[in-house]
C-alpha cells in the first residue's frame, strides 16, 4: 500500500488539530471505475473522513457523495445539526449522481443516524438509504455481505489506535498553548510544559475511563495536594507554594473534565441531560429494528413473539439519540432525571446539539412550551 | 467543572451569529444588506423569495421594505430565530424549513425576485450550479436574482492578503460565528453560467463582500 506524502502530512495535521474542521470541496467523487449499477456512499465534507474512506474503499467501484457538512467529521456534524436530511437531500439531488446511476439506493454512514432521518430522505427526494458499518473500514465486507453489517460493524470501537488519536488532539493544542504562553517569561518552561501536556493527554486517553467517576475526582484531588507539595519542596517559599497550588488546580481540573464529547465512552458528568434515561414504549414498538440498526453501542436487542425489540444493556447507552431519531413509531424516548418525557420530535430538531439546547427544549426547559408549538 | 466547554461554545453558535458576523465583516454586511434590500424591492408589493434567510437580517429589510417574503432555512433553529428577530412582522413571512436544493419543488415563475446572503458560499460547486439554476426558473421573466456573499477579492495584491488573512478569519469565523464558508471566486461567472444576465456588481470590504444583481431573461 502505498501512502502519498501530501496525505500524509495532512493526516498529521488533520489529527493534531481535529477540533477545527477541515473541509473538503462536497460534490462527487468516484473510487474504481463505477458503473450504473454501482454502490452510492454519502459522507461529509471533512477532509480527514473523505481521504479515509477513499483508502478503505480501495478494490471497490463505488460511487462517494460528499455532502457539506461544514468541513465536520460525520458523528460530530450529525450531532450537532451540521450533517441533517437537508444536507444529505441536497448533496444527492445536487451533485450529479442522479445521472450516474440507474437506481436510487445510498448508504450512509451509521453514526449519521443521530442527524439524518433516514425515511424523511425518501420522501424528499426518492432515495432509499440505509445506514452501513459505523467504519468506513468495514464498507467493503459489507458490500461483500451483500449489505448486511455484522454485529461488531454496528458498534463504534475505541480502541489503542483511537485514544491515542484523542490524545494527539488533545496533545498538539494544549502543548503549543503551554509552550507560547510560557515563552516570555520562562521560556526554558516551555519544552517541559509542552511534553507534561502531551504525557498527560496520553495518560489520559489511554485509562481515564477504567477509574470510576469518584475514585477519579478523589485521584485528581490527591494529584493536586501531590503536585502542590511537590513543587514547594523543590523550591521553598511563598512563590513555588503559589505554584504548587495552581498547578494542583489545573491538573485537578484535567483529570476531572469529561471527555465524553471526544469519546465515544461516557463518564459521570454534571449534565443534566447525561442523566436521561433512554425508554421504551413496548406497546409503541412493532419491530421496525432501526434502533438496533443504528445503536453504536448495540443497547438493544430483537424479540420475535411479539416481534418487538428490548433494551438489553442499559449501561452502555451514550445518549447519542440516534435510536429516538429514527424510530418512525415514536416508541423510543429520553426521559429525564425526574423521570419527564422528552419528545422525539425535540431530540429530532435538535440533535444532540442540544448538549445544552435539548435540556432548554425539554419540558421543565424556559423556552420548552413554546417551542413545541413552533414548526 | 462541566465539560464540554468548547462543544457547548460552539453549540451556541446561532446565538452570536450575528454579532460574529458583524465583527468578522466590520459592520459592512448591514450596508450590503441595505443595498440589497433596495435592488430587490424597487417595487413595492414585490414577491420575494430569500433562500438560506439564517437569522433574518435581510429579511428584517426586505420586509420594511414592503416586500412580500418567502424565507427558507435548512435551519429550524435559524428559522426561530428569524421569526424571532421580525416580532409582530413574522406572521407576514411564509417560512419555510427547506433547503435551498429544495426550491425546484416550488412553481416557475412564481417570484418578482430571489435573494440569497452568505448562503452559497456555504455550498459546494455542484450544488451552488442547481440552486442558481432553480433560481432563474422560480422568477419570473425580467424579474432579479439577488447575490449578496463573500468573495475572493480581484486583483493580485488583494488576493494574496486575502490568502494570508484567510486562515486566521476562518477560524475566527468558525469560533465567533459557527460559520465554515469558502467565499466564492467569481459570483457574477456563476450567475451568467445559470442563464442569467448580470446587470451590476459592487464590492465592499477589500473586494471581499459582493453584491450582484441579476435579471432573469425574458
Amino acid at each position: 500500500m502505498s501512502l502519498r506524502w501530501s496525505d500524509l502530512w495532512r493526516d498529521v495535521a488533520q489529527t493534531a488539530l481535529r477540533l477545527v474542521p477541515w473541509p473538503t470541496e462536497p460534490g462527487l467523487r468516484s473510487v474504481g471505475d463505477p458503473g450504473p449499477e454501482s454502490p452510492v456512499v454519502v459522507t461529509g465534507n471533512y477532509d480527514l473522513t473523505v481521504r479515509r474512506l477513499v483508502r478503505a474503499l480501495r478494490g471497490v467501484d463505488a460511487w462517494i457523495v460528499v455532502a457539506a457538512s461544514g468541513g465536520i467529521n460525520v458523528w460530530c456534524a450529525a450531532s450537532g445539526g451540521h450533517l441533517t436530511t437537508h444536507q444529505v437531500v441536497a448533496a444527492l439531488k445536487t451533485c450529479g449522481v442522479e445521472e450516474r446511476v440507474r437506481h436510487r439506493r445510498a448508504v450512509l454512514p451509521q453514526l449519521a443516524a443521530t442527524g439524518v432521518i433516514g425515511r424523511d430522505v425518501s420522501r424528499r427526494c426518492g432515495w432509499k438509504v440505509r445506514f452501513g458499518p459505523a467504519r468506513a473500514d468495514d464498507l467493503p465486507e459489507y458490500f461483500a455481505n451483500r449489505d448486511q453489517k455484522t454485529d461488531a460493524m454496528r458498534r463504534v470501537r475505541f480502541g489503542v489506535v483511537e485514544r491515542l488519536e484523542m490524545a494527539c488532539t488533545w496533545a498538539a493544542p494544549t502543548a503549543f498553548l503551554l509552550a507560547a504562553a510560557a515563552a516570555p517569561f520562562r521560556p526554558g518552561w516551555s519544552i517541559p510544559l509542552a511534553g507534561g501536556a502531551t504525557a498527560l493527554s496520553v495518560a489520559l486517553f489511554l485509562g481515564y475511563d477504567r477509574i470510576p467517576a469518584p475514585r477519579r475526582t478523589l485521584f485528581a484531588a490527591g494529584a493536586a495536594i501531590l503536585a502542590a507539595v511537590c513543587v514547594t519542596l523543590a523550591g521553598g517559599g511563598a512563590p513555588a507554594l503559589a505554584t504548587g497550588v495552581a498547578a494542583g488546580l489545573v491538573l485537578a481540573a484535567v483529570l476531572t473534565y469529561d471527555y465524553s464529547g471526544t469519546t465515544p465512552i461516557e463518564g459521570g458528568s454534571h449534565f443534566e441531560e447525561r442523566r436521561w434515561r433512554i425508554v421504551l414504549d413496548p406497546e409503541r414498538c412493532d419491530g421496525v429494528f432501526s434502533c438496533w440498526e443504528v445503536c453504536p453501542e448495540a443497547c438493544f436487542e430483537k424479540r420475535q413473539d411479539p416481534r418487538r425489540v428490548e433494551i438489553a444493556y442499559h449501561e452502555r447507552c451514550v445518549r447519542c439519540g440516534a435510536c429516538v431519531v429514527q424510530c418512525p413509531k415514536d416508541a423510543l424516548s429520553f426521559n429525564d432525571a425526574d423521570g419527564r418525557r422528552i419528545e422525539p420530535d425535540v431530540i429530532r430538531r435538535f440533535k444532540l446539539n442540544l448538549l445544552g439546547k435539548r435540556v432548554v427544549a425539554s419540558p421543565q426547559g424556559k423556552q420548552g412550551q413554546e417551542e413545541a408549538g413552533t414548526r | 467543572m462541566s465539560s464540554l466547554a468548547l462543544m457547548r461554545w460552539l453549540e451556541s453558535a446561532p446565538d452570536r451569529y450575528d454579532a460574529g458576523m458583524r465583527l468578522l465583516t466590520l459592520g459592512r454586511l448591514s450596508r450590503v444588506h441595505r443595498a440589497a434590500a433596495e435592488a430587490a424591492c424597487a417595487e413595492p408589493g414585490a414577491r420575494v423569495l430569500e433562500i438560506g434567510c439564517g437569522t433574518g437580517a435581510l429579511t428584517e429589510r426586505l420586509v420594511r421594505a414592503g416586500a412580500r417574503v418567502t424565507a427558507l432555512d435548512h435551519s429550524a433553529e435559524m428559522l426561530e430565530r428569524a421569526r424571532t428577530r421580525l416580532g409582530e412582522r413574522a406572521a407576514g413571512v411564509e417560512w419555510l424549513e427547506r433547503s435551498a436544493s429544495e426550491i425546484d419543488a416550488l412553481p416557475d415563475a412564481s417570484y418578482d425576485v430571489a435573494v440569497a446572503s452568505l448562503c452559497l458560499s456555504d455550498m459546494g460547486a455542484s450544488e451552488r450550479a442547481f440552486v442558481l439554476r432553480a433560481l432563474a426558473a422560480v422568477v419570473r421573466p425580467g424579474g432579479a436574482v439577488v447575490i449578496a456573499d463573500e468573495v475572493v477579492p480581484n486583483g493580485g495584491l488583494r488576493r494574496a492578503v486575502h490568502a494570508l488573512v484567510r486562515v486566521p478569519q476562518a477560524a475566527l469565523g468558525w469560533l465567533l460565528a459557527g460559520a465554515v464558508s469558502s467565499p466564492l471566486r467569481d459570483p457574477a461567472a456563476e450567475l451568467r453560467q445559470a442563464g442569467l444576465r448580470v446587470q451590476s456588481e459592487r464590492r465592499w470590504l477589500g473586494g471581499t463582500l459582493a453584491l450582484v444583481v441579476a435579471e432573469v431573461p425574458a
